[in-house]
């Protein structure tokens, strides 16, 4: 763990890259010389752990790769799809059909019941209802069960949930219709050390069956032993 | 199809878990909607009852004055006449062949501060209200006896009077009179079929009555001795010196203007005639400048309502941070998001748009009769016509525009939002 992985070779086995990043480089409004983040490869179905200090841009590089910050330069492909060519509505488009989000907490809608935060993204993306099998409520349920979250919560509001099944409920969501890239940003952060592996195993494990790349941003560095790939940024600083 | 179909749906569902701040702002909206409507449903019932209370009287002919004064105390029993035509006048008039009949009434006494209004048969052969409608009895029949008397709907049912009660006029109007004629008691013949119209709130007796119970009365008391009772009274043949006013239907229509300018050239006396329709709706126009103050001031309260309603939704944003991002993040475009505020705004205003519907109806259902006997306006409930349609259908256009203010606003800041910026709250 004490060197660095600049760059993450892909992996031979998979033939297509789920993310290329090269030169990225983003400035906030009144922010000046922002640091260009290191490159990212990484191949479909890997998952890669990214760790560094508050303020070194996690989140901001997670932005870059959902489409939600547009890179001052560099570029980002996804899936062998340039990001940067993609107008915002392609972008959301993009984002709806093959990515999964998880954050650090209030993951929920808090208006709808954990079932229909889950199958949120089906809605939104039809090619993601048409992955689920058989259907998108039953697949909702069937990464609930997976996930442990007790039946009896499925049709409730999700304020009722404890952050630990929060969480879950909010992988459930990531995972559902197999996209192919996870982003999740610090998940883990308010759970205490049980339920954190757990969680950990649990997504993992899931992502692993649909073949989904994960990158995971968290600075608790005893989790890289769970990821492929480690990446730190800020590290100089 | 199916982002409408999502945005209605989770736009439902978000209104329901904030039923409870909402519903306030629901209820605010629902009582300023209740009034704009309930102002301008009245406003059109109200003028329905005012031009339906006299119809198929060609002319009013009084002494002179101004056609208001001349309506209110005709028509309306408000006011005091400002002076009596002769009773010679009014026969001239019975021999004018272009006058197809005339009804002469006689004010000054009161029962229990209704109008006593002294006429004939021919009041309730030719006097008409509404489309043309004649005045029928409920009970009993129309005065025959000297001592008789008809009481309107209203009276009746206020005062609780049955057919053969007796009833003690007094002299001169108000409420409480200090001089009664209480030697000469009047039997109630008949009582008038409601109308929703003065008539119903006056008591009508002979002109022959009236001058009857006023013998001994010229110096403005009775005075002992030469009052007559009710046997010396009916022997007696009365003719009356004077009159109030007298209604007037020609026989051709057309010559009704001829014959006002000629009735208000008397040379016999000063006499004005007016034009019934004319008066009402100049009373009506003075009128107008009131409601349609009170109609703006509504409008006002339904404009203030729905900024209270915006500065709510507000508010709300604030607290829509987090849930803004997790759309976003699932993929959700700004416009989506945006789209959840008008449709809330818009459902909201839909809502309190029926509320004020069923709340407006049963008000009205409740207080007609109440209306009816305190003011003798006849209010019911009716279908919303097309400019009440339009009022209300304003409503939700009006929340649909200023909902627009939040909407763009979350449209902006959803476009520049970050990866997880609302977790940070």
């Amino acid at each position: 763990m004490s060197t660095e992985t600049e760059q993450i070779q892909a992996s031979s086995i998979t033939p297509a890259s789920a993310i290329t990043t090269r030169q990225l480089r983003f400035c906030w409004p009144g922010q000046v010389n922002a640091p260009v983040f290191p490159d990212i490869e990484l191949a479909q179905g890997e998952h890669l752990f990214l760790h560094g200090p508050s303020g070194t841009g996690k989140s901001t590089l997670l932005g870059l790769l959902a489409g939600m910050l547009a890179p001052d330069s560099g570029s980002v492909d996804l899936l062998g799809q340039s990001l940067n060519t993609m107008r915002s509505g392609a972008r959301d488009r993009f984002r709806a059909n093959h990515m999964g989000v998880i954050f650090q907490q209030f993951n929920l809608v808090p208006y709808l019941s954990a079932l229909a935060n889950v199958t949120l993204p089906c809605r939104l993306s039809p090619l993601r209802r048409a992955r689920t099998e058989p259907d998108h409520d039953t697949a909702a349920m069937a990464l609930l069960e997976h996930l442990a979250v007790p039946e009896s919560h499925w049709q409730r509001g999700v304020t009722e949930l404890s952050i630990g099944q929060q969480q879950r409920v909010a992988a459930a969501r990531a995972l559902i219709g197999a996209p192919e890239i996870i982003l999740a940003d610090e998940p883990t952060s308010a759970l205490d050390a049980d339920n954190r592996d757990r969680f950990l195993d649990l997504l993992l494990a899931l992502a692993e069956q649909r073949r989904c790349s994960v990158v995971f941003v968290s600075h608790d560095r005893a989790l890289a032993s769970h990821f492929h790939h480690q990446l730190a940024l800020g590290g100089e600083a | 199809m199916s982002k409408v179909r999502l945005a209605l749906s989770l736009a439902t569902a978000s209104l329901w878990y904030r039923r409870r701040v909402l519903a306030l702002v629901c209820l605010t909206l629902t009582l300023s909607v209740t009034l704009l409507l309930g102002i301008q449903y009245l406003r059109t019932e109200i003028r329905q009852s005012f031009t339906s209370t006299i119809s198929g009287t060609d002319l009013i002919v009084g002494a002179r004055s101004g056609q208001l004064n001349l309506l209110m105390y005709t028509v309306f029993h408000i006011g005091d006449a400002t002076n009596n035509i002769r009773w010679s006048t009014f026969q001239a008039m019975e021999q004018d062949s272009r006058i197809d009949w005339l009804i002469p009434i006689s004010l000054g006494d009161s029962y229990r501060g209704y109008r006593v209004v002294s006429t004939n048969d021919q009041f309730f052969k030719r006097f008409q209200y509404g489309n043309d409608q004649a005045l029928e009895l409920s009970r009993g029949e129309w005065f025959d006896d000297l001592f008789d008397v008809v009481l309107g709907a209203g009276v009746a049912r206020q005062m609780n009077h049955q057919v053969d009660d007796e009833v003690v006029l007094s002299h001169g109007g108000g409420r409480t009179s200090f001089s009664n004629h209480t030697d000469l008691p009047f039997r109630i013949s008949g009582i008038l079929a409601p109308t929703g119209t003065p008539v119903d709130q006056a008591v009508y007796i002979s002109l022959e009555a009236m001058e009857a119970i006023h013998v001994g009365w010229e110096s403005g008391v009775a005075i002992p001795g030469r009052t007559l009772s009710s046997d010396r009274a009916r022997a007696r043949d009365y003719k009356p010196d004077s009159i109030t006013a007298a209604f007037v239907g020609l026989s051709q229509p057309i010559l009704t203007f001829q014959v006002q300018r000629q009735l208000n050239q008397s040379s016999e006396e000063p006499l004005s005639a007016i034009l019934p329709g004319v008066a009402l709706s100049e009373l009506w126009r003075m009128m107008g400048q009131f409601e349609r103050a009170l109609l703006a001031i509504s409008a006002f309260v339904v404009v203030t309502s729905l900024i209270g309603l915006i500065a709510v939704l507000l508010t709300l944003q604030a607290q829509r941070q987090r849930e803004i991002a997790i759309l976003r993040a699932t993929g959700a475009s700004p416009l989506l998001i945006a789209s959840l505020y008008s449709f809330e705004c818009v459902a909201l205003a839909l809502a309190a748009c029926v509320f004020a519907l069923t709340l407006g109806g049963s008000a009205i259902y409740g207080l007609s009769p109440w209306f009816l006997e305190q003011y003798g306006i006849q209010i019911s409930l009716r279908a919303l016509n097309q400019q009440e349609w339009l009022l209300l259908g304003a409503i939700p256009i009006a929340a649909l525009t200023v909902s627009l203010l939040p909407a763009i606003t979350t449209w902006w800041r959803s476009r520049k939002l970050g990866f997880g910026a609302g977790s940070d709250l």
